[in-house]
């Protein structure tokens, strides 16, 4: 087991290294999502909404 | 101390470049109308306890258009301590009339009279003392652009804000008016403060609903005042709300009568010599298409190619895969994990990045031509061309956003009052290709047509056409059938945009673009090369030696034949496609994965040889035209499920958009196949037939008649 872990320790610590990063890509996408912050191609000072992409539209459904 | 100040004034007055002086933000400024759709907030730099919010432009303080909404209620509920109201100093008339309104708040109001730099250069001069002696409030010069008397005018701001110093409104109306608005006061405002109660006689005299709603006014006593207003309303021979637009006028002629001398002869602008020949009948679309033929031509196959080339050949096709090979062998990590590294991460990631010098050249040039004032023509120019499918110039702004981002493009729609108008915007809007389609349609100009001149500028107009063609379409039925709302709007001058602000813009689309590669593209990229290189082999699931035996393969292969007609009916497109919905760069990153971008050893075109080898050049030009017009990015269809605020329209908006993707690229795909090499079939009669019935449904009388009318300010004149 300890050879194992030995022979294969580079490749345990870079998998390990890629899962942290995905997790935490993944983990900044939901709190996105949860904030109302879209996953749109341009920033909140790029755009005429000023990031205000959550909020409900003001005009109602006829 | 804490206090709040707004900045407010005519559309494409400055108050973005102010706000941004002022907070030292970088929100985005432009030189078109309706830039700031919703309001913004910052600090002011040096003074955290003092808030400034940036409203959106207005002309008035009516409720005929969200932006005015917003900007009024933001006034009349949050009363900020004092208004910045920033006149644009070459533009007096229209904008003083704002200005008469904003007095009339009971709150403090500072004039910020902006661009007096253009003034001067136009030798013209203002009398500010008395200006500011007419208006009864401090008066100052600026320039927003150049920070001169910023700070002159943010003290003033406080000073007035400090000492709480209200405005009492010098203006008076005719003996008639000022009778009824006396009247309307006595008789059911006694009850507010004295200094707001003219806003409100006023606006109930207009008969606005929306303030008779906030003042919760009865049946009764509407109708007492109704007296009033038609009394006054037979004396004018005008409506009430004409008869206050007349005599705010009639007010501000006469201060511009005492304090404004022109000293030179009326020329014809620098502005009004532009607008003569781009804006022409005739010319002004055509050289609209050369302009947008050029943008593309040198961003994506010239100048843009040539810099995207070496990124691809040298920095992620040699130097990081090379770099990032050496070191994995170096600490002997296992095969899978440097696959999954070179091929999956560097493959797809690196594939989307290598664009991003496209991207730069593309959004220079559109920045420039927003900044220059150049855009807003093009709204004038397409208005007429909308117009005749049932939509407005006003729809050209969201989809202006959009060549940036569909999800601000598709937001943007708010301003359109019209509910039809604003719902056929938000379907069309997402058929303008955004900076996340670039990678797309620059790798098959690339790679697929070896650079052809034509592919990457076809790509802009295929979106303009299909949004013209949707209009067409959706307008005879009865879901959007009606005349278009009237569009106003005023054409800015000219003027040479600041490099910071060039560069801002640049930048801010780019930088977006990178951190999405680094997350949504890389998340997908290592999701696509699991599903690739793990599937059923020998009964058992594992790691696998083809391709074609993965996971992604097996479900590609179901979707696959969907895309037959189309020709590109294999697992690695129909893939890249369904990828393309998490973020439309997903497109290139797929491509980049299952065809070992980072792994071909090739260099320029030929990096993608093996991509290459799998389309003819009918079937990619079938694919682009597919993927840039069928349904949106996941981020997109959240955003038109907001906007829509309704899941069956958000389903026809996906549906009706897909549905004419596929048409378009089957009509292309089959009709092509028989004008270049002469394949007859089924699939070529289905073809004609579909673009038989759709030319005779649009031959069918009923188009709109497109009786209103553009009105706008073209170089200074009102047109």
């Amino acid at each position: 087991m300890m050879d194992w872990f030995i022979g294969n320790i580079s490749t345990i610590v870079v998998s390990t290294i890629i899962l942290g990063l995905v997790l935490l890509v993944i983990r900044k996408l939901v709190m996105d999502k949860k904030k109302g912050v879209t996953s749109c191609g341009t920033s909140c000072s790029g755009c005429a909404m000023a990031g205000s992409c959550c909020r409900k539209p003001s005009i109602k459904e006829n | 101390m804490k206090l709040k100040i707004a900045l407010a004034g005519n559309p494409n007055s400055g108050k973005t470049t102010l706000f941004n002086a002022l907070t030292g933000s970088n929100q985005f400024v432009g030189n078109w109308p309706g830039v700031t759709v919703e309001k913004k907030e910052g600090r002011l730099k040096g003074h955290k306890s003092i808030l400034i919010s940036d409203l959106p432009g207005v002309y008035s303080l009516s409720p005929y258009s969200l932006e005015e909404v917003i900007t009024r209620d933001y006034l009349l509920d949050e009363k900020p301590d004092a208004i910045l109201n920033i006149v644009d100093a070459t533009n007096l008339e229209r904008n003083l009339y704002l200005s008469t309104q904003l007095l009339e708040l009971d709150i403090p109001v500072v004039i910020v009279l902006n661009m007096m730099d253009v003034m001067r250069k136009n030798k013209e001069t203002l009398n500010l003392e008395g200006l500011a002696k007419a208006l009864g409030c401090p008066v100052v010069e600026i320039s927003a652009i150049n920070g001169e008397g910023v700070d002159q005018a943010i003290e003033e701001a406080i000073r007035l804000a400090k000492a709480k110093k209200t405005v009492h409104p010098c203006h008076y109306f005719s003996g008639e008016v000022e009778h009824g608005l006396a009247h309307i006061e006595e008789a059911i405002l006694h009850h507010l403060p004295d200094q707001t109660q003219r806003f409100y006689a006023i606006k109930l005299f207009e008969r606005d609903p929306k303030i008779a709603k906030r003042l919760e006014m009865t049946p009764a006593q509407l109708a007492h005042i109704e007296e009033d207003i038609k009394i006054c309303e037979a004396a004018f021979e005008d409506d009430a709300e004409s008869i206050i637009t007349n005599e705010r006028y009639n007010y501000i002629t006469s201060i511009i009568e005492r304090c404004y001398l022109k000293r030179r002869e009326e020329n014809v602008s620098l502005s009004e010599r532009i607008d003569n020949i781009v804006t022409h009948r005739y010319f002004g679309l055509p050289i609209f298409a050369l302009i947008m033929f050029f943008v593309y031509f040198v961003s994506v196959t010239t100048v843009g190619a040539w810099i995207t080339d070496y990124t691809n050949d040298v920095v992620f096709g040699q130097l990081v895969p090379n770099a990032v090979e050496g070191f994995l062998i170096s600490i002997n990590t296992a095969n899978w994990l440097n696959s999954l590294i070179l091929d999956g991460i560097i493959g797809g990631v690196g594939a989307v990045l290598g664009f991003v010098p496209q991207m730069f050249v593309l959004f220079g040039f559109l920045a420039f031509l927003e900044a220059c004032g150049y855009m807003a023509r093009v709204g004038f120019i397409l208005d007429k061309l909308f117009r005749k499918i049932g939509l407005s110039g006003k729809s050209f702004i969201p989809m202006l956003i959009g060549t940036g981002c569909g999800v601000p493009g598709i937001m943007a729609s708010r301003t359109i009052e019209s509910d039809r108008d604003r719902k056929m915007t938000i379907i069309t809007t997402t058929f303008m290709p955004c900076s996340a389609k670039l990678p797309m349609i620059a790798l098959i100009a690339g790679a697929l047509f070896g650079g052809a001149w034509w592919v990457a500028p076809s790509a802009y107009f295929v979106g303009v056409g299909a949004i013209i063609l949707s209009g067409l379409i959706l307008k005879r039925t009865s879901l959007f059938s009606g005349n278009p709302a009237p569009f106003v709007m005023e054409l800015p001058n000219y003027h040479m945009p600041t490099a910071i602000n060039l560069w801002r813009s640049m930048w801010e689309r780019c930088w977006s673009f990178i951190k999405k590669a680094g997350t949504i593209i890389l998340v997908s990229s290592i999701a696509i090369w699991i599903l690739t290189n793990v599937g059923m082999a020998g009964g058992k699931i594992g790691l696998v030696e083809n391709f074609s035996d993965g996971f992604l393969a097996m479900l590609g292969g179901l979707i696959a034949p969907i895309f037959a007609p189309l020709g590109f009916g294999d697992w690695q497109s129909a893939v890249a496609t369904i990828t393309g919905l998490v973020a439309k760069e997903n497109v290139v990153g797929t491509f980049g994965v299952l065809f070992g971008f980072a792994d071909s050893g090739q260099a320029g075109t030929a990096l993608w040889a093996p991509l290459a080898s799998h389309f003819t050049t009918l079937s990619a030009y079938s694919f682009l035209i597919f993927n840039l017009l069928c349904a949106p990015c996941f981020a997109a269809i959240g955003a038109i499920r907001r906007e829509m605020n309704s899941g069956k329209w958000t389903w026809f908006a996906i549906l009706y958009q897909t549905g004419f993707a596929y048409g378009v690229s089957f009509i292309i795909f089959q009709l092509g196949n028989l004008v270049i090499n002469g394949i007859f079939g089924l699939g070529t009669i289905a073809a004609m037939v579909l673009l038989i019935g759709l030319i005779a449904y649009l031959a069918k009388p009923g188009l709109p008649t497109g009786q209103a009318r553009f009105r706008g300010k073209k170089g200074g004149q009102v047109i």
